[in-house]
């Protein structure tokens, strides 16, 4: 059950990640009820089984895959409020 | 919510993400020349440090490269690159800092990345280049992505400093 008048938030993939997933953008509506457990962004990755095909839900966030949260760097167990962006971040290589 | 400090550096932080190639020492010039506008302050430019990194023409596996291909994250690449810069010169008590770094693709032997500090003495001037550059190497979104053989593979880390 979902609230229609609060606002998904935003998840964002990139690079590798993009292409194993085979999306770049999702909108996600967290679960809004009263009392209910805030979801985080591990909770997200599980739920959203970013780390293998359909059907294997329940992986957990690698170290190697970093979170951001409103564009800034956030840790894993950070709760989403309705309306964030939250990003999936593979290694960085720069420079 | 604020990730910037609440001290501010005076110094001027110029920050670019280019799309096309560009020559290095033509950007160092433009942004000498803007500092040199803004009005002589003798204390801050007495030394300054570069750093140009450039595309190499093999792949991490020894393969001929193509062409490099630069991922990055819209907003927060900048915001990232601006706040590592700003944290940089406040730690080296250095002056104005100029970060320009490709995006999209990126051909052998074009530059990918400038760094440029300005200091009063030439030990903050190199040492922040340096910090700034593996900062940015390993903190500020962006993806590599090698092309060769029509292939492109992401590329798993840094190279070894």
């Amino acid at each position: 059950m979902t609230h229609p008048s609060v606002p998904p938030v935003h998840v964002r993939l990139f690079a590798g990640l993009r292409e194993q997933a085979g999306w770049g953008e999702r909108l996600i509506q967290l679960d809004a009820r009263p009392g209910a457990q805030r979801t985080t962004a591990a909770d997200l990755w599980r739920q959203l089984a970013l780390d293998g095909g359909p059907g294997e839900e329940g992986a957990e966030l690698p170290a190697t895959v970093r979170v951001a949260i409103n564009q800034a760097f956030a840790a894993p167990d950070s709760p989403l409020s309705p309306g964030d962006e939250v990003a999936f971040l593979p290694p960085i290589t720069g420079g | 919510m604020s990730t910037t400090s609440p001290v501010r550096p005076a110094a001027p932080i110029v920050v670019q993400l280019l799309e096309a190639p560009f020559q290095p020492l033509e950007r160092l010039a433009a942004w000498q020349r803007s500092l040199a506008a803004e009005g002589p302050d003798a204390t801050s430019s007495a030394a300054e440090s570069h750093f140009i990194g450039r595309v190499r023409p093999t792949t991490a596996a020894g393969e001929p490269l193509e062409a490099l291909e630069l991922e990055h994250y819209p907003g927060m690449t900048e915001a990232q690159l601006r706040s590592l810069a700003e944290a940089c010169a406040a730690r080296h008590g250095a002056g104005a800092v100029l970060v320009a770094h490709r995006v999209g693709r990126v051909r052998p032997g074009e530059a990918i990345v400038l760094v440029a500090v300005q200091a009063d003495r030439r030990g903050p001037a190199l040492r922040c280049v340096q910090e700034l550059l593996e900062d940015l190497k390993h903190h500020a979104p962006f993806w590599k992505r090698e092309w060769s053989g029509g292939r492109g593979t992401w590329v798993a880390g840094n190279t070894p400093l």
